[in-house]
C-alpha cells in the first residue's frame, strides 16, 4: 500500500511536468494553429542558462548559485525573452502561414537551439547540482518521499490556479480565450493579435522556465537534447487531451505521467524496456474511442 | 457632401478567383446603405475589405478622410468601424459579459468602458438575463443581438452588418432592424447592411446599391428603387433594364 501511494505521487510528479509543458504547447496551439515542437529546447535553454557558457566538461554555476528568490525571475525572464524572440523573427513573418509550416518552422527552431547549445556549451552531458537540498526525503506517515516531488506538485498547482485566474478574469486574459477562439473577430474588434500572440509566447516561456527548473533538480544532468522528450510526450498529452483545450492539456498531462509511471512500476521486469511503447499504445486506444481527445475543445469543433 | 466612407475601384482577389472587380460606393454621415445582391456576389468581401480582414489588391478605401490599410482589423477598429460579420461570430466559449467587454478593452479607461457596458445591456434586455451564459449557448437571435452589441461597445461611429437576418426567424429579423434603427437614431451611427433579398430593406434603407459578380450593378435611393423591377433586373443582370435606372457608380457588366 505504501509503495503504491509512493508510486502515485511519482506519477503525479511526473504528470506535473508533463502538464505543465502541456500547458505550453496547447496554449501557443490555441492561439496560432502552432504545434511548437521547439518548446522543449525553451526547456533546454532554462536549464542551460545557470551555468557559464563553456565547453568544459565540468560546469560552472553561475546564475545557479544565486538564491532562488533571484534565480527563478531571472531564468523565467531569459526564457521569455527567448521565446518572445522566436515569435518575432520566426512566427511573425509566418503569420499567414499554414499550420504544416508553421509546425516545419518549430523543427527548425529546435534545430537551431539544439546546435547553438551545442557549439555553446559542447556535447557532453554535464552534471549539475541545483537545489540539492530539495532532494532530502520527508517522513509523511510511512510514506518516504523526496520534498522535490511534492514542491514540484505544488508548484504545478499553482501555476495552473494564476493561469486560470488570468485567464478568466485578466483583460489580457479574456482576449487570449477570445483570440483562440476567433482570431480575426477578436482583431476587428481591436483587440490587437500581435499583441496578444507576443503574450501567450511569454506565458510559454515562463512555463518552459519553471519546467526546466523542476526537471533539472530532479535529474541533475544537462545535455542539449534534454526538453525534446519532454516536449515528445507533452505534444502526445496534448492530442490525449483535446487540441485547443487548456483543461485537456493538464488532464492529458497527468494522464500520460500516470501511465508511464505506473507501467514503470507494475510492468514486469523483462517488458520494462517496452514502457513507452505501452504508453503508445494506451494513447491510441484512447483516441481510437475519443478522437477528438478527453477533453475536446469547443471553438475548434464548431469549426468543423 | 462628402462621404464618411468612399470605396473607389477596390479590387480583392482570393488566389485566382477575383472577388471585387473596380468596386466603387460611397456612404453618407448618418446613412443606411443597404448592399444587396446574390449569394457569392462580393458582398461579404465588401466588408471584409474595408474592416482589413482581407488583402486588397487594388483601389483605395477611405474612411473619414484616411485611406484605410489593408490587413490591419484591428488599427480599422481603432478608428471607429465596427463590422458585425456574417454568422454572428461570438465567441462561443466566452460568456455574453465577456463576449461584450472585449469590444471596450480599447476604449481608453475601465469606467468609461463600463459605462458603455451599462448604456449597450440597457439596448438589449435579453442579453441582461443571460449575463453570464457561454455565447455558444444563446438563440441564433441572442447571438446576433451580441454580436450588434459587441461591435457597439467599440464606439464606432459606422457600423458594418453583414447578412443580419441570415438564418433568422422573420418575426426576430423586425426585431434586430428596429434595434437598429434605434441605434441609428440614439447613438447616431451610419450603418451599412449587407443582405440577400431587398423587400425589408427597402422600407427603411436610404439608399441601396446592388451588387454582383464583385462589382456595383445599380445604385439609387430607396424611393427611386422603390418599385423593386430596377433591382430585380440588376440583381438577375437583365442587361437592358440596368440602364434605364439610378446612375450606375460601378461599370455595369
Amino acid at each position: 500500500m505504501i509503495n503504491f501511494l509512493q508510486n502515485v505521487i511519482d506519477a503525479l510528479s511526473l504528470g506535473s511536468l508533463y502538464a505543465l509543458v502541456a500547458l505550453g504547447i496547447g496554449l501557443l496551439f490555441g492561439i496560432l494553429r502552432l504545434v511548437n515542437f521547439a518548446h522543449g529546447d525553451f526547456i533546454t535553454i532554462g536549464a542551460y542558462s545557470l551555468i557559464l557558457p563553456s565547453t568544459n566538461v565540468v560546469a560552472t554555476m553561475v546564475i545557479g548559485s544565486w538564491h532562488w528568490a533571484v534565480l527563478i525571475p531571472v531564468v523565467c525572464a531569459i526564457v521569455v525573452v527567448v521565446a518572445m524572440a522566436t515569435d518575432v523573427f520566426v512566427f511573425r513573418p509566418l503569420r499567414r502561414s499554414s499550420a504544416p509550416t508553421l509546425m516545419i518552422a518549430s523543427f527548425a527552431v529546435s534545430y537551431m537551439i539544439q546546435n547553438g547549445v551545442l557549439m555553446m556549451y559542447g556535447a557532453r552531458p554535464k552534471a549539475v547540482n541545483l537545489w540539492s537540498a530539495l532532494t532530502t526525503q520527508v517522513t509523511i506517515g510511512g510514506l518516504r518521499e523526496p520534498v522535490l516531488q511534492i514542491v514540484t506538485i505544488g508548484t504545478t498547482i499553482g501555476l495552473m490556479l494564476v493561469m486560470s485566474l488570468f485567464l478568466k478574469h485578466a483583460r489580457w486574459g479574456v482576449q487570449m480565450r477570445a483570440a483562440a477562439e476567433d482570431f480575426l473577430m477578436a482583431q476587428y474588434l481591436g483587440v490587437r493579435g500581435n499583441f496578444v500572440i507576443g503574450l501567450a509566447f511569454a506565458v510559454s516561456g515562463i512555463l518552459a522556465a519553471a519546467v526546466s527548473l523542476l526537471f533539472l533538480a530532479q535529474t541533475g544532468a544537462l545535455s542539449n537534447v534534454m526538453g525534446v522528450p519532454l516536449a515528445l510526450f507533452a505534444f502526445v498529452a496534448v492530442v490525449v487531451g483535446g487540441m485547443g483545450s487548456l483543461p485537456g492539456a493538464v488532464v492529458g498531462g497527468f494522464l500520460v505521467g500516470i501511465v508511464t509511471t505506473m507501467l514503470q512500476a507494475y510492468l514486469p521486469p523483462d517488458l520494462r524496456v517496452f514502457r513507452d511503447a505501452f504508453t503508445f499504445t494506451f494513447v491510441i486506444v484512447v483516441l481510437l474511442v475519443r478522437p477528438a481527445g478527453l477533453i475536446p475543445s469547443r471553438s475548434i469543433a464548431e469549426r468543423v | 457632401m462628402t462621404a464618411m466612407l468612399a470605396l473607389a475601384d477596390v479590387e480583392v482577389r482570393y488566389g485566382r478567383l477575383v472577388a471585387l472587380r473596380g468596386l466603387s460606393l460611397e456612404v453618407g454621415q448618418g446613412e443606411i446603405v443597404c448592399l444587396i445582391g446574390p449569394n457569392g456576389a462580393g458582398k461579404s468581401t465588401t466588408m471584409a475589405a474595408i474592416a482589413g480582414g482581407v488583402a486588397r489588391v487594388a483601389g483605395s478605401i477611405r474612411f473619414e478622410g484616411t485611406e484605410l490599410p489593408a490587413r490591419k482589423p484591428e488599427r480599422i477598429a481603432r478608428l471607429g468601424l465596427s463590422l458585425v460579420p456574417e454568422g454572428r461570430h461570438v465567441f462561443g466559449t466566452l460568456t455574453v459579459e465577456e463576449n461584450l467587454r472585449i469590444g471596450g478593452y480599447m476604449r481608453p479607461n475601465a469606467r468609461e468602458s463600463a459605462a458603455a457596458l451599462e448604456r449597450v445591456a440597457g439596448y438589449f434586455p435579453k442579453l441582461k438575463e443571460r449575463w453570464r451564459a457561454p455565447a455558444g449557448r444563446l438563440s441564433g437571435g441572442e447571438q446576433q443581438m451580441l454580436s450588434i452589441g459587441r461591435a457597439l461597445m467599440t464606439n464606432p461611429r459606422l457600423v458594418m452588418v453583414d447578412e443580419p437576418s441570415l438564418g433568422l426567424a422573420p418575426l426576430i429579423v423586425d426585431t434586430v432592424y428596429e434595434i437598429l434603427l434605434e441605434l441609428r437614431e440614439r447613438e447616431g451611427l451610419t450603418l451599412l447592411i449587407n443582405e440577400q433579398s431587398s423587400h425589408r430593406i427597402l422600407r427603411f434603407a436610404d439608399r441601396i446599391y446592388v451588387i454582383r459578380n464583385g462589382a456595383i450593378q445599380l445604385h439609387g435611393t430607396a424611393d427611386e428603387l422603390r418599385d423593386g423591377e430596377a433591382i430585380k433586373a440588376a440583381y438577375f443582370g437583365f442587361g437592358a433594364s440596368v440602364a434605364q435606372a439610378g446612375a450606375p457608380s460601378g461599370a455595369a457588366a
